[in-house]
């Protein structure tokens, strides 16, 4: 072949790995970003920690790394609030949302559906590179004078909305409503990609029902995107408007320094209200994914069907509708109208029958099932154990009579960080354990990935479920320390205990970090299928090609979940426990999406 | 033989085909993420006049104009499209460069309507500022912005018009530009009688 005939190996340097528009490599962008700003988070994250565990303690290590955010290696009450806003801001967008739905959003729409490519390949590159810069920005708020914003992830007004009302309420404020606004804009450049990708290009008979379930969850997560995100930017917009042109949507009646502000009429409520109706359901953003890839694993590393595809999607469904009207119960203490709490404490309430559903379906799938414990599938049945004591507490804080009492407590802090944080964060580890071979052509190293999920799942556990005893003992969150209440001297070890499982957890993240490292360069040669998976994905060669498919794209004749089928003897239909999506059916056999 | 999906995904076909498909689709969900955001607005107006100092607000009389002129852009862009089907080339680009004049004297009645605005004592901030008046200039500039990027859209059109690079079975373009247009109009008179009657 002459070169003329190989446009897209001639690439050159800058288009083939910076602009590019192939999805594969676009995913590679967002899983590195991503990882990069959650090791930031992580970090952030660890260092309050020991603030937190040891009060006033100094450590060379937060003088080192602080720098002036710290004085004589003690962490500055101000600055403490910025990093847990920032750690906030950096592990619920850009880790678990674009980082999650990035990475496998792009890869695996087109190579599961079986299509060459996303709908736009050029509208994917400016999503990554919109994230990429908010990234960018989001970090150098991080430098500017006054530091970064701190009223928390949240922002809520007025803290957000007065640039004089404490330090990161300044410019580190001003560039977190530029990232983020960028960040909302390439949100949505990828999830209308997403969503046109999965409706236009399916492969021929790739029908809805005989697509995977990571597929659907992708889908489900883009719409729920598009629906919240934009209410988002209004919210944001808004508070510009308050912060720099002296408009008062969110202020009133207020006075700072003695000094009476100009402001009327505003609400801040207000603006909690435009933000939980992005902020709940961004949690199933962050879930959904998770969700989907964990069904995908689970399945072929049990070598059963998954149990209820149906219901599976019909719980994805249910819970990406629930998900746009319960953002009441973020707001129960605002002073809402009690039946309006109970209309909010109903709809929430009801979110716990599709969860349910699918863990039920989980855990029958993996019943009797020949279960190969890789580091992918711990990580997966991981999250369905952070699903379920995540999800139980919920039922808690959902609930608008029981809410009250814990409000703002670290009961809140650990149920959050459960069943979103842990399950999206094990979600999207164990999408990398199982797919790593697909983005890098080589094998993770399987002995790290044991150790890695066991020292994870120990201190994930560690650090949450002493915070829910805190929360009912009434220790409020965002404190910068908790040792000046007599009231709580008593519970002071248990923090210390946390602050040692954050350690540790921290450094079981280094082992995945250098197992990812070294494997990606180093790791040895992968096979093409080495789960024996039977979606798309895997009939595309281990050398990645611009449009995935070398020749035709394959004709799907079956659902992906046709592991360990007998025929009437009792033998594998194949010889294999498992029918890829390409095998036709045989004479009367039923496609297992069709009933 | 690798090399035979390279070449087609430069094949020119193979993107025209992929662009037949998916464009569509991806305007319509991108507008429908622009119905969030303006719900996002006009329900957070309905939720600030609860408050006791809200003021309520007269339509300026421009308005009315913004509302007729636009009203007749999506017509005579509507027009645009038959002609270009029916091969009537010239008609076309006589009615697209009628639709963009049409275009820019909405945003001039805009700008004309905020001064009716701020000579009634309306404003967008500071001390004598309510949030009802500011509502008014935000919903409206922020359509404008919207607005914009129809004219840019509206722009090309024209000057693929003037060049003849339609014919009546490449008209993609136009019917991009053409829905958006229509979005527009429906967003803005929406937005007059929301304006009009709620706030």
């Amino acid at each position: 072949m002459s070169a003329h005939q190989h446009p897209h190996e001639e690439q050159d340097f800058l288009f083939k790995y910076v602009f590019s528009q192939d999805h594969k490599m676009i995913s590679k962008q967002f899983l590195i970003t991503g990882f990069i700003m959650g090791f930031i988070g992580l970090s952030m994250s660890t260092l309050f920690r020991l603030q937190l565990g040891f009060p006033g303690e100094s450590f060379w290590i937060i003088d080192f790394l602080l720098g002036s955010w710290a004085e004589n290696g003690v962490m500055l009450p101000d600055k403490y609030l910025a990093l847990v806003t920032m750690h906030g801001t950096i592990m619920v967008f850009f880790l678990l949302t674009a980082g999650l739905s990035g990475t496998f959003s792009n890869l695996l729409i087109p190579l599961q559906i079986g299509a060459r490519d996303m709908a736009s390949g050029f509208l994917n590159m400016l999503s990554y590179w919109f994230f990429f810069v908010s990234s960018v920005i989001m970090l150098i708020s991080l430098g500017v004078e006054g530091g970064a914003a701190s009223a928390g992830w949240t922002i809520y007004p007025p803290l957000s909305a007065l640039p004089q009302a404490i330090p990161g309420s300044g410019l580190g404020m001003t560039l977190w409503l530029v990232a983020m606004a960028i960040f909302i804009a390439s949100s949505l450049l990828g999830s209308l990609n997403y969503i046109v990708t999965i409706l236009n290009l399916r492969t021929k008979g790739m029908t809805m029902t005989r697509l995977p379930l990571t597929i659907w969850s992708f889908l489900i997560t883009a719409i729920v995107g598009v629906i919240s995100f934009p209410v988002l930017l209004a919210a944001a917009l808004l508070l510009v408007f308050d912060r720099s042109f002296g408009t008062s949507f969110y202020l009133s009646d207020i006075y700072i320094g003695g000094q009476v502000l100009e402001h009327a009429g505003g609400s801040p409520i207000l603006f909690e209200h435009l933000f939980w109706f992005l902020g709940h359901p961004e949690v199933y953003i962050v879930l959904l994914p998770a969700l989907g890839i964990t069904s995908e694993i689970v399945s072929t590393m049990s070598r059963k069907p998954i149990f209820g595809y149906r219901a599976m999607i019909t719980s994805m469904l249910a819970i990406g509708f629930l998900s746009a009207i319960v953002w009441g119960h973020h707001m129960f203490v605002t002073g809402m109208n009690p039946f309006l709490g109970a209309v909010f404490t109903f709809t929430t309430l009801l979110i716990a029958i599709p969860s349910a559903v699918k863990v039920f379906n989980y855990i029958t799938t993996l019943w009797k099932g020949n279960i190969k414990f890789s580091p992918a599938m711990l990580f997966s049945v991981g999250l369905v154990s952070t699903f379920i004591s995540g999800g139980l507490t919920g039922l808690i804080l959902g609930d608008s009579t029981l809410d009250i009492n814990v409000h703002d407590t670290y009961f809140v802090v650990g149920h959050f960080h459960i069943v979103m944080g842990l399950s999206g964060i094990f979600g999207m580890i164990a999408g990398v354990y199982h797919w790593f071979p697909k983005i890098f052509g080589r094998m993770l190293n399987n002995n790290l990935g044991n150790v890695h999920f066991w020292i994870t799942i120990v201190s994930a556990y560690g650090i949450f479920f002493p915070m829910h005893f805190l929360g009912l003992a009434g220790v409020p969150r965002r404190y910068y320390t908790n040792s000046e209440f007599p009231l709580f001297d008593n519970l002071f070890d248990i923090n210390t205990l946390i602050t040692w499982f954050a350690i540790l957890a921290f450094f079981g993240q280094l082992i995945f970090f250098f197992n990812f490292v070294y494997s990606a360069l180093r790791g040895p040669k992968a096979p093409q299928n080495p789960w024996k998976g039977n979606s798309l994905e895997w009939t595309t060669g281990v050398k990645h090609i611009h449009g995935n498919w070398p020749g035709e794209i394959p004709t799907v004749y079956r659902w992906p979940y046709d592991y360990s089928k007998l025929n009437d003897n009792g033998d594998y239909v194949t010889g294999e426990d498992f029918i890829p999506q390409t095998v036709p059916l045989a004479d009367g056999e039923k496609d297992g999406g069709e009933h | 033989m690798t090399t035979i999906s390279l070449d087609n995904l430069d094949n020119i076909k193979y993107k025209t085909e992929i662009r037949q498909k998916t464009a569509k689709p991806l305007l319509w969900i991108g507008l429908m993420s622009i119905v969030m955001f303006f719900a996002g607005l006009t329900s957070a107006l309905i939720v600030s006049k609860s408050n006791s100092i809200w003021i309520k607000l007269e339509v300026p009389s421009m308005f009315f104009v913004s509302t007729i002129l636009i009203l007749f852009s999506s017509l005579t862009y509507q027009l645009s499209l038959s002609f270009t089907k029916n091969n009537q080339l010239k008609f076309a680009t006589i009615t697209t460069i009628l639709t963009f004049v049409l275009g820019i004297s909405f945003t001039v009645t805009q700008f004309y309507a905020w001064q009716q605005l701020y000579h009634s004592g309306v404003f967008w901030a500071g001390e004598q500022s309510n949030p009802s008046g500011s509502y008014f200039y935000a919903l409206t500039a922020l359509h404008l912005l919207h607005l914009f990027a129809g004219l840019i859209s509206l722009l090309v059109v024209v000057t693929k018009s003037i060049l003849k690079k339609y014919s009546p079975t490449t008209i993609l373009g136009i019917q991009l530009s053409l829905t958006y247009w229509h979005f527009l109009t429906a967003l803005w008179v929406y937005l007059f009688f929301f304006l009009k009657f709620i706030a």
